[in-house]
């Protein structure tokens, strides 16, 4: 076998791997169309008013993880507290935080300890106390350091109610974003767990603890992960929903049914990916056991999170995220191409192995072999043409593409100048942004080889005035 | 050569088709919204002035059927959900007039399923009682939103066919139509007891099959606080053969809350399975009559938590007798029993006020200081740690902080330690091993008032 031989043979393999991707990306978004132009027509007929006001919407238990967030935490749990729906409570878990969180709310929500028994059925950190509120349908647990998804397994052990809904203390949710999650839950008791659209909230305007008024940032970074949003959450997870082997939960806002989440075990301590793992987990037990179940996903746009504005953090965010991924799926590789998980064992998980786990080291040989056979003058011009459309043109085309979908179907961004700001990044991602999210996944896996299991500090702007006057009054309070 | 750059050729085509339809389409929406506008302007008065006079406006005659179609009916729509009484006869009349009555109900047949749906909807508010039957052949639609959106119809509308249409419903396969249907039917009210309980009659002779209609039915009349159902379903609160169905029947007993129903509560708190127990002991609770107190107490040793927990509930509803047996219940050699009691007397303040009756004289202050000490003995001192600490300084606070000091009686415990999986809180507190809290978790229909 000769070098040359073997140069091409990598070349016309990437290739192929590029035409593959991009045409599953293709077919995802295809379904993913179909889903949400019929998710958006049936909208019209909803009934959310009805359903705001009806007994047979089972109550729904809020769980927010809490650690050092003393600034932000009362106008965050303020901001629950005032969302639609029939009947819910907050549970804020406390995760020792180091800071005067648990003084904050204990002073803010008129909380005195209670004797509340909570019946511990996963193996979490010790409680230290619980608190209930006088005032809110709301309580406080205390409890030792554990992590994040400690805490809210911590949450999900205490919540009362059979549906439970996990989000981030920092996340930002539309009025009626709990009715719009719970909705498919309502409706049928087959599904077990529900995941939404997380929305870029940078740029936006946002007024104690709502998005008010909907714009693209100034910044580069946050905006071409806009477009990664619109892509992955519209043309994805949707897709995904739909074939019944959605993956990923974002763990800021997800839904699950209690029972069924418990007896899964919870969300996994030893991994920096929870919200992958335990939506993986729980599509195991319940195929294993032969139930009829689904894990939806609701296309309505209704959560929104600051995204990293500068590429340092962004680059951590992306490290920690595929060292989830590929913990995930290594944990669960029994699942690969096995026929009794379904759709997950035959489509979702050779899919995220190959595309998502190995994507990046392929992508990276695919232009380092590029390079080297024009180097050697082993390749032709029409060779790099053809690798130019299947690696960065249909990439540009899934992304204008997701922009067109959210113009068409879910219209939430008013100004012109938003949507085509939006298109254009929608082009420019491909040219560089994508190739530098490859590199640090690629990193990631030199990181996950390294057993390394940080978080990695994720510093955030903050960008609710309420939030940030709140934050001003405390710590000139404490001053 | 030529195929690769047909190629880029095709995406370079592709993107640039993507990005003008993306901006035709923001410029469609935005010049649709102006036209739709002027539309509105030309319209909105016209509809004023028919109300005012309820005669005929030009301006409305001469539109076109699509013009009829797209903006009358939104603006009639719009208002009947506003009006009352004689302006929604005047709106309903124009809609007939206008022909929209007529156009729905065909439109009622189509083949696009968003078209059936909307037909329905518009004719729920101004298609009157003449297009209940057309409207109740949706109910079995292959399209559940159409089917959701023809049971909202038919409620709105509410006349007796109406309802007994939507009472047939209830035992839809489509867990969503039931859902919708029995919303709707509730919002109907008072109208609906009646195809309702014909529903839930002879159920007993219906088996074992699951039965979606009579547990709905239940439910509904349940929440509608139905009296005039009372025999059908202490009927099926004790015949039925669905666990499901009775528990729903007695809950609904409890909702309506007659007296005389407590008899057959207390025949149903004896039942085998115990969604009916744990429903029971609620319902026992919500009508609050003394003469359950003997039965509640015993159901405080039940072998259900939720028994145990809904008729510790129940005995702190009904005044001095049942705290008198929640007391007892502390003496209880089962302590399960004794842990739930205490439980309840925390949540419901008793504990509370027996501190605060420390050191008052005579029978009062004997009994604070004999709840105390109960609870003390058998270790459920987390809480009254927590008042000693808390509570203003004073001779109340001195007392039970003494009581708290004082060296510890041998406590009854010989059972084995809480369960290990019990939190850290409970564990130290003692007083809720609550061991088999989730112990046959009922189902969200079999069981409400869990909190």
């Amino acid at each position: 076998m000769s070098f040359e031989w073997f140069v091409l043979a990598v070349n016309y393999g990437i290739l192929g791997y590029f035409l593959l991707l991009n045409s599953f990306y293709l077919l995802l978004y295809a379904v993913s169309f179909f889903e949400i132009t019929n998710h958006s027509r049936r909208e019209v007929f909803s009934g959310f008013a009805e359903l705001f006001t009806s007994n047979y919407a089972p109550p729904v238990s809020v769980i927010v993880p809490a650690y050092n967030e003393e600034a932000t935490i009362s106008a965050s749990v303020r901001s629950f507290l005032a969302l639609q729906y029939p009947l819910f409570e907050v549970v804020v878990v406390n995760d020792g935080s180091k800071d005067g969180t648990i003084d904050v709310l204990r002073e803010e929500f008129d909380l005195s300890e209670s004797d509340q028994p909570i019946r511990i059925q996963l193996d979490t950190q010790p409680i230290k106390s619980v608190y209930a509120s006088a005032s809110e349908r709301m309580i406080v647990i205390d409890k030792q350091n554990g992590g994040k998804a400690d805490a809210l397994n911590v949450g999900i052990c205490a919540a009362s109610y059979p549906l439970v809904c996990c989000i981030d203390a920092d996340i930002i949710l539309d009025e009626d974003a709990l009715l719009r999650l719970a909705r498919p839950m309502i409706e049928s008791s087959k599904v077990v767990a529900v995941g939404g659209i997380v929305r870029v909230a940078n740029g936006c305007e946002i007024e104690a603890g709502r998005v008010v008024k909907i714009a693209t940032p100034a910044q580069s970074t946050p905006n071409f992960q806009i477009v990664e949003y619109l892509r992955a959450f519209m043309a994805g997870r949707t897709g995904w929903a739909v074939m019944n082997a959605l993956l990923i939960i974002s763990g800021a806002f997800g839904m699950f049914r209690r029972q069924d989440f418990i007896e899964a075990g919870g969300y996994a301590h030893d991994t920096v990916g929870e919200d992958m793992e335990v939506v993986t987990r729980i599509h195991r037990n319940l195929r294993e056991r032969g139930e009829d179940y689904k894990v939806a996903f609701v296309p309505d746009p209704v959560s929104w999170t600051e995204v990293p504005a500068t590429l340092k953090v962004l680059r951590r965010q992306r490290d920690r995220w595929h060292r989830g991924l590929m913990d995930t799926l290594i944990r669960h590789r029994k699942m690969l191409f096995n026929p009794r998980y379904g759709t997950v064992g035959l489509l979702a998980m050779p899919y995220f192995f190959l595309f998502e786990f190995a994507g990046p080291v392929i992508e990276i040989l695919g232009y380092l072999a590029l390079v080297i056979g024009f180097a050697f003058g082993f390749l032709n011009v029409q060779f790099a043409l053809a690798f130019f459309i299947a690696a960065v043109g249909l990439g540009v085309l899934l992304s204008v593409a997701s922009i067109l979908l959210e113009e068409l179907r879910l219209n939430r961004y008013p100004r012109w100048s938003d949507i085509l700001k939006l298109t254009v990044y929608g082009v420019l991602e491909n040219f560089g942004y994508r190739q530098l999210n490859t590199i640090w996944r690629a990193y990631a896996i030199v990181s996950f080889l390294r057993k390394n299991q940080s978080w990695g500090a994720m510093e955030r702007q903050g960008f609710d005035p309420a939030k940030k006057r709140a934050a001003k009054k405390r710590s000139q309070g404490t001053a | 050569m030529r195929f690769v750059e047909l190629m880029i050729l095709a995406m370079l085509v592709l993107i640039s088709l993507m990005v003008a339809i993306t901006v035709s389409v923001k410029v469609l929406r935005t010049v649709r919204e102006a036209w739709y506008k002027s539309y509105y302007r030309l319209i909105e008065p016209a509809l004023e002035q028919y109300l005012l006079t309820n005669e005929p406006q030009p301006e409305l005659e001469r539109l076109r059927p699509w013009q009829r179609d797209r903006f009358v009916s939104a603006l009639i729509v719009e208002r009947m959900a506003l009006l009352r009484g004689a302006g929604r006869e005047y709106l309903m009349k124009l809609a007939d007039d206008l022909g929209l009555v007529g156009l729905y109900l065909g439109a009622l047949h189509s083949r696009r399923r968003w078209k059936r749906a909307r037909a329905a909807e518009n004719l729920g508010f101004f298609g009157g009682p003449r297009v209940v039957g057309p409207i109740a052949e949706l109910l079995i639609d292959e399209d559940e939103t159409v089917r959701a959106v023809a049971a909202r119809a038919l409620a709105r509308i509410g006349t007796n066919e109406a309802v007994r249409s939507l009472a047939h419903t209830l035992d839809s396969p489509s867990e969503i139509t039931r859902l919708r249907v029995a919303e709707n039917l509730e919002r109907i009210g008072h109208p609906a007891v009646g195809p309702l309980k014909e529903s839930l009659t002879d159920i007993a002779s219906l088996g074992t099959r699951k039965l979606n209609g009579p547990v709905m039915a239940a439910q509904v009349l349940g929440n509608l606080r139905a009296a005039e159902a009372r025999g059908v379903l202490k009927h099926a609160a004790r015949n039925a053969a669905e666990t499901d169905v009775r528990a729903q029947a007695t809950l609904a007993l409890g909702k309506i809350g007659d007296p005389e129903d407590v008899p057959a509560l207390l025949a149903c708190s004896r039942d085998e399975a115990w969604p009916v127990r744990a429903q029971a002991a609620n319902a026992l609770g919500m009508i609050g009559e003394v003469s359950s107190v003997p039965r509640l107490k015993e159901m405080g040793s039940d072998d259900a938590w939720w028994v145990r927990r809904n008729a510790c509930f129940a005995l702190a509803n009904m005044g001095p007798e049942g705290e008198t047996a929640l007391l007892e219940l502390l003496h209880s050699d089962d302590r399960y029993a004794r842990d739930r009691a205490a439980a309840t007397m925390e949540a419901r303040g008793f504990t509370r006020r027996a501190v605060r009756n420390l050191t008052k004289p005579g029978r009062r202050g004997a009994r604070a200081q004999d709840t105390i000490s109960i609870l003390i003995k058998i270790g459920a001192t987390r809480y009254l740690k927590d008042l000693a600490e808390n509570m203003p300084e004073g001779d109340n606070s001195d007392a039970l902080r003494e009581m708290l000091e004082e060296p510890m009686v041998a406590t009854r415990r010989e059972e084995a330690p809480p369960d290990g999986a019990t939190s850290s809180a409970s564990s130290a507190n003692g007083s809720s091993p609550d061991g088999d809290l989730m112990e046959g978790v009922p189902s969200e229909g079999a069981i409400e008032g869990k909190q």
